[in-house]
Formats: C-alpha cells, sequence, structure tokens
C-alpha cells in the first residue's frame, strides 16, 4: 500500500482509503493510475517506479492482489464504477486505532487483507458501488453489489450459495479473467411460478 | 437478461391463455388417454402413439410430442419423448404402454426399461417433471443448445421465456456432470439464448444417487432454479437492473 502525498482532482473521492485522516492507496489502484498517467509513485528511496515493476507488484499475490484482479479492477473503474476491496472500510478515523499498538498491526489495518488470493479458489474481492458523484467515503453506503473471482472453472451451486451467505444480501458477481476478456455472471435464485 | 414478462405471439392471446388454463385442458388429456385403447410403442428412442382426432386435438393443445404428417385421415400419429412418455404414464396415469405389442408394461417395468437405455433418463425426468408439475410447456431445447424449453401456455400464443439446463449433484452438494464444466460453456449457454430472447434457467437436480428407485427419485431430491446472467458493466451504469442484453455481442 501507498500513501497519497499530493493528489490533484475529483478522482480521488473515490479511490484510496482514509486511515487516520491520511490517504492510501492499494496496488490496483495504483496499476490503474499510473497505467493511466494520473499518479506517479515513488520507492523508499525516492526514486520513480516504473510500469513494469508496478505491474509486477499486482500481479505478485503478496499485496492482495492478482493480476487477474488488478484486470478486473481496472476494467470496472475504467468504466467509472466505484470499486473497493472487499469488506473493507473506505475510512477508518483515528480513534480506532490504538496509537500504542506496535507498528505491525496498524500496517494490518491500513493495508487490509494481506493474505495471498488463491489460485483456483474463489475470492470475494470488490465491493462495487454505481457510478455516483455524491460517493462519500464516510459513509458509502452498501455495495451495489460484490464481485468474486472465480478460477479455471465456474462455482458449483454449493459453492454459489455458500458465497452468497457470505455476502448476505448483497447481490454476488462471479468475475472470470482471461487473456483480454473479462466476464461476470451471476446465478440469482429464482421461483418459476406454478401456472394455472 | 431481465425479461419484462412473457412474449405472446398476438394481441389477446394472453386473455386465450387466461381462458384457458393449462392446468384444465391436461385434466381433458387424461380423461380421453385413459378412456383410449391406443398404446405407445418404442420406435428408436422414443415412443409411437397411434391416436384419433379427439386426442390428437388434446395432444397438440398440451403439446406433448410431436405429430407425424400422414396421409391418413381417420389416425393420427405422435413421437413421444422418453421424458414425455413416462410423464404420461407414471405421472398423469394416463397412457398405456407396450413394448412388445401384444402385453402392456406396469410402471416399474417401464421405469427400469427407461434406466437401461439411458442412465440419464432419471435426471431428465425429475427435471421434466419439475417443469410439468408447474403447467409450464416443455419441448427439447436441442435446436437452442439447451436441453428443454418452456412456455407459459401453447408454443403458438407465446415465445418461450426460458431455456433450460439440467445440471445434478449428490447429497453432498457435489456436483456430479460434465455440464458447465468450464467457463466456454457459460458463455456459450449465455449468448445463444440471449440471442432469442431467453433467459437461462438452470436447474440443479439436489441429492441424486444412481442407485435410486422411483418413489426415491421424486421424493428424495430436490431441483433448485437458478438463472444464469451475463453482467455487461458498459451496457449498465445508471443502477438498473439489466444484466446482458438480447443480442449483444462481446
Amino acid at each position: 500500500m501507498a500513501q497519497v502525498i499530493e493528489k490533484k482532482g475529483s478522482l480521488w473521492v473515490s479511490t484510496g482509503v482514509i486511515r487516520n485522516s491520511k490517504l492510501y492507496c492499494h496496488i490496483e489502484e495504483i496499476g490503474y493510475l499510473a497505467q493511466i498517467g494520473a499518479l506517479v509513485l515513488f520507492d523508499e528511496g525516492d526514486n520513480v517506479m516504473g510500469l513494469k515493476d508496478i505491474f509486477t507488484k499486482c500481479a505478485d499475490r503478496q499485496y492482495g492482489c492478482s493480476w487477474e484482479s488488478f484486470e478486473a479492477y481496472r476494467h470496472l473503474k475504467s468504466l467509472g464504477y466505484i470499486v473497493g476491496r472487499q469488506g473493507q472500510p473506505w475510512s477508518l478515523k483515528h480513534n480506532k486505532i490504538n496509537p500504542n499498538s506496535d507498528s505491525t498491526v496498524d500496517t494490518d489495518l491500513i493495508a487490509g487483507r494481506i493474505e495471498e488470493l488463491q489460485i483456483g479458489a474463489a475470492n470475494l474481492i470488490f465491493d462495487i458501488h454505481q457510478p455516483n458523484s455524491k460517493f462519500k467515503k464516510t459513509d458509502p453506503g452498501n455495495p451495489s453489489f460484490i464481485i468474486c473471482l472465480v478460477g479455471d472453472r465456474p462455482p458449483s451451486r454449493k459453492e454459489v450459495e455458500d458465497l452468497e451467505k457470505k455476502c448476505k444480501s448483497v447481490p454476488l458477481k462471479f468475475c472470470h479473467v482471461s487473456h483480454d476478456n473479462v466476464s461476470f455472471f451471476s446465478f440469482p435464485k429464482v421461483s418459476l411460478p406454478v401456472l394455472p | 437478461m431481465e425479461l419484462s414478462g412473457p412474449r405472446w405471439k398476438g394481441k389477446n392471446f394472453a386473455q386465450i391463455a387466461n381462458s384457458n388454463p393449462m392446468s384444465e385442458i391436461i385434466a381433458q388429456l387424461q380423461v380421453c388417454l385413459s378412456n383410449s385403447e391406443s398404446a405407445a410403442l418404442p420406435i428408436g428412442t422414443d415412443f409411437l402413439l397411434e391416436t384419433v382426432p379427439e386426442l390428437t386435438k388434446l395432444l397438440n393443445r398440451t403439446s406433448f410430442g410431436r405429430q407425424l404428417t400422414t396421409s391418413y385421415d381417420s389416425k393420427q400419429y405422435f413421437q413421444l419423448s422418453p421424458e414425455e412418455t413416462f410423464y404420461l404414464h407414471h405421472f398423469l396415469k394416463c397412457l398405456k404402454v407396450s413394448i412388445d405389442n401384444a402385453k402392456l408394461i406396469d410402471v416399474n417395468d417401464l421405469w427400469n426399461f427407461m434406466r437401461n437405455r439411458s442412465e440419464l433418463f432419471p435426471i431428465y425426468y425429475r427435471a421434466y417433471v419439475h417443469l410439468r408439475s408447474k403447467n409450464w410447456i416443455v419441448k427439447l431445447g436441442t435446436k437452442n443448445g439447451v436441453d428443454y424449453v418452456v412456455y407459459r401456455h401453447h408454443p403458438a400464443l407465446v415465445h418461450s421465456e426460458y431455456a433450460v439446463v439440467v445440471d445434478w449433484e449428490n447429497d453432498k452438494g457435489e456436483k456430479q456432470s460434465e455440464r458447465l464444466r468450464v467457463w466456454s460453456d457459460l458463455h456459450c449457454a449465455v449468448r445463444a439464448c440471449n440471442g432469442v430472447a431467453k433467459a437461462v434457467l438452470l436447474l440443479n437436480v439436489m441429492g441424486y444417487e444412481v442407485n435410486f428407485s422411483l418413489p426415491e427419485l421424486l421424493e428424495r431430491t430436490i431441483v433448485d432454479e437458478r438463472q444464469i446472467t451475463r453482467w455487461v458493466p458498459s451496457q449498465c451504469r445508471d443502477d438498473c437492473k439489466l444484466e446482458g442484453n438480447k443480442g449483444e455481442h462481446h
């Protein structure tokens, strides 16, 4: 995760998370903005990080992101959707972080889900809000739907049901990324009526 | 895709359908078929039924089987699928069946006969019962690349709303079929069906075991209904509920 030192423009209304009144970006946000030339990333030595290094980090799976989830992020973000990491608050106030705790805990809280995205498993990755210029990180409301990234195989009925339970009543969409294609499917329960 | 309701093929067709509930026409068919001496005979993988005009009319009105056109007037011939034959014989209890053109066969022997010919018969029959018992008209969906297409009433009155794919799993929720194994299977089903304004209905026969008897099949399996929809984010950005689009190309 990187801290945003200088920001310009309204895109920050719906990009990056606020922790302790500071603005941070996840690697997929960095990758997307860097690719469109809207962000410059510096490493600890104050050197500019090139796109190759940034893309590599996106694909690394160590930062809660994979190349596939990055592609999904990029696809939705470029269409104007508001994309946040699943289950992560957009904004956390100062008093929710213990100032005396050790720095690893703080990093966890700031960076959010650091566990690796498992290859092949179904992972809930993003909370999506419809494009909305009035979006507020301090009061985002419920997401319009949740994106689940799936590997090679479409999910079975049981997998769909188990994941729906985790999402509570938020609609779930399944995303599959392959080469140049990002597709989304959903499997809503229906009830065929009994006809007269 | 979000369908805006059934697409009737003509003005007033909805009223015609309303005035002629399918369940009533089926009840008439049951009476007529029970009184008929005609028995269905195996023909290829299907069954042949010789009929007379009154029965012909009712089979056509309830959309069972395919009438074979002939130059004869007094008798007509219908070709019934295995599911249709078994449904009329077992569920509606009105069709006589004979395997060797002599003795009539009973339901247990017919069940074994069907199972020997196709190990998937029980699964498809379970799905067929699920749909027909809700009074939907069920036809084979081969032309649409799916198992069945279902109609709210007679196909002459209304377009079919759903293309049905049948899947099945055991009682641990483990998928047992090779259907929808890879993503292109999903793309295929959705693209083919959205192109003809049908939603894809996925029926999952849950709790299926290969050794089930006929009563066990009906009592111990549940049919789960889900729609398969493709969402195209570039086509829907204003909080609308459209999922996928008729004829969309991506």
